[in-house]
């Protein structure tokens, strides 16, 4: 053995050495993004995002949102709705109700991919969570809408203004998910999709009507 | 017709009378015929050799299109969600209209058992009574001292899946220890008592509305309702037997329907005459329905 070694590595004979760069040095065009600059890449990741959001908003094209899925936008805007859905939380309890929705919305997500796939539907489970985040837009915008009018003086109106913003909401983002989702199932099946779609997106629209806070 | 020949094997009955060369081979896998043995010249091709290609395939090779399916992957449970919008339809409307003599489990759900009606009905019961619970909150608390309350939506979804799932268990082992047959498959159960909570759903938006009288003449009419659905259905079976036993059968089915009706009522929505304030508490189910029995 240790001959062996000794005369492998000490051996006076040419070996072929094979030597070279890691890097590509044959076509330009390929898809390495590892020596880009750090700020290409968020920026384009960023770009896609907020694209998708616009998609999301006003639903005209029915590609992208499926075929180019990503989780940032549920992420984010999950995450964002859950700390603004806080209500009346003391330092110790807000960690519960934060995961208390967060927890909602996943399980929420997760059931209805898992409808829509028993019933035959030929989504991929991310497509459909990457579908259903990025229709919370409207619901978040209204939830932020919510928050402002909270300051002002007329209580009582309030609550019928706040109701029907959320409503408006809720209706753009079920228009928006069943741009997206209502192709992909079978027609005779359609409404058996959408219903739970409608389910989850109204209990989000109630939690965030519900949701009141004290100053 | 296909019998037994003297060498054992399954054979077509024309080819076994058929002492001379030809042979009728009904039916032999594709790749048993070998084209090089015949031209080779095997001299010991005779009747009981060619008899060997006349066997019938075995029954899986039949069914192609129907692939076996494991448990882990979700084409496996796909066959308990073979049904349309209409049938969805047409089984919710049969299944908070009592006709006296059709059974609409008979006409629409024996069949075709799903699982996606009563799923969805359920998890809607268990959302429209959480939320409806935090409206009530939200109405007779203060705006300082409302919070969301979570724990409705977990304690809900608990007492209706106990009912859903415990109702059709408890019937299964009585049929079967009762009658020794298997009447309704668990599944059919599982069915019947999903469906039959449709007609809770309206009610339970109607349970905001804080009138003492109204709750409970509409959870009265709603558990007979949807009660008497569940007795036409089990009636054929249960006739078969004593008449006094399946009287009393079919009365505590009723019973343990608005049971659970008074329960979720009490629980969640009861104003009593006594105070406006609702109690709060949910810890557990019995302390609340004990404090909050009417006069």
């Amino acid at each position: 053995m240790n001959n062996d070694q000794n005369s492998f590595l000490s051996s006076s004979q040419p070996i072929d050495i094979i030597d070279g760069n890691i890097t590509s040095t044959s076509n330009q065009n390929e898809l390495s993004t590892l020596d880009e600059p750090i700020f290409e890449t968020i920026k384009r990741d960023l770009s896609a995002v907020l694209r998708k959001f616009s998609h999301a908003l006003i639903p005209r094209q029915s590609l992208t949102l499926l075929q180019q899925w990503d989780l940032w936008g549920p992420l984010i805007l999950v995450t964002t709705l859950a700390i603004l859905l806080q209500t009346n939380t003391t330092k110790t309890s807000s960690g519960m109700h934060f995961a208390e929705v967060f927890i909602l919305m996943l399980i929420g997500s997760i059931a209805i991919t898992i409808n829509s796939q028993l019933l035959g539907g030929k989504i991929s489970f991310f497509q459909s969570i990457c579908v259903l985040g990025y229709c919370l837009l409207p619901l978040l915008i209204s939830a932020f809408i919510n928050n402002f009018l909270f300051y002002l003086p007329y209580k009582s109106i309030l609550h019928i203004i706040r109701f029907l913003i959320v409503m408006i909401a809720f209706t753009w983002t079920m228009y928006a998910s069943i741009c997206f989702l209502g192709q992909t199932q079978h027609p005779n099946r359609r409404i058996l999709v959408l219903y739970p779609i409608f389910l989850f997106y109204f209990l989000v629209s109630w939690l965030i009507i519900l949701h009141t806070h004290s100053k | 017709m296909m019998m037994f020949a003297s060498d054992g094997f399954l054979t077509d009955n024309s080819s076994s009378t058929n002492t001379g060369q030809t042979h009728v081979f009904t039916s032999f896998p594709n790749s048993a015929v070998d084209v090089d043995d015949e031209h080779s010249g095997n001299k010991t091709i005779n009747q009981s050799d060619s008899n060997q290609y006349t066997l019938p395939l075995p029954a899986t090779a039949n069914e192609t299109t129907s692939e076996q399916y494991h448990l882990w992957q979700i084409e496996y449970y796909q066959k308990y969600f073979q049904v349309d919008t209409r049938q969805v339809v047409e089984r919710l409307i049969g299944s908070i209209t009592p006709r006296p003599n059709k059974s609409y489990f008979d006409s629409t759900i024996r069949q075709n058992p799903d699982l996606y009606g009563p799923f969805w009905v359920c998890v809607t019961f268990i959302l429209t009574v959480a939320i409806s619970g935090n409206i009530v909150d939200y109405f007779h608390k203060s705006a300082t001292e409302f919070q969301i309350d979570f724990s409705k939506i977990t304690l809900s979804a608990l007492l209706i899946l106990i009912y859903w799932w415990l109702m059709p268990t408890a019937i299964y082992f009585f049929f079967r220890w009762r009658l020794n047959r298997i009447e309704y498959t668990f599944l059919e159960l599982l069915c019947i008592y999903g469906y039959s909570l449709t007609i809770f759903i309206p009610i339970s938006i109607l349970w905001i509305i804080p009138i003492n009288w109204l709750q409970w003449t509409s959870t009265l009419i709603a558990s007979i309702i949807s009660g008497s659905v569940l007795i036409v259905t089990f009636w054929p079976t249960i006739n078969s037997d004593h008449k006094r036993f399946s009287a009393l059968s079919m009365l505590i089915i009723l019973f343990v329907h608005l049971l659970m009706a008074l329960c979720i009522m009490l629980v969640f929505f009861h104003v009593s005459d006594k105070n406006i304030n609702p109690t709060t508490e949910t810890t557990t189910v019995f302390t609340t329905v004990l404090s909050t029995t009417p006069k």
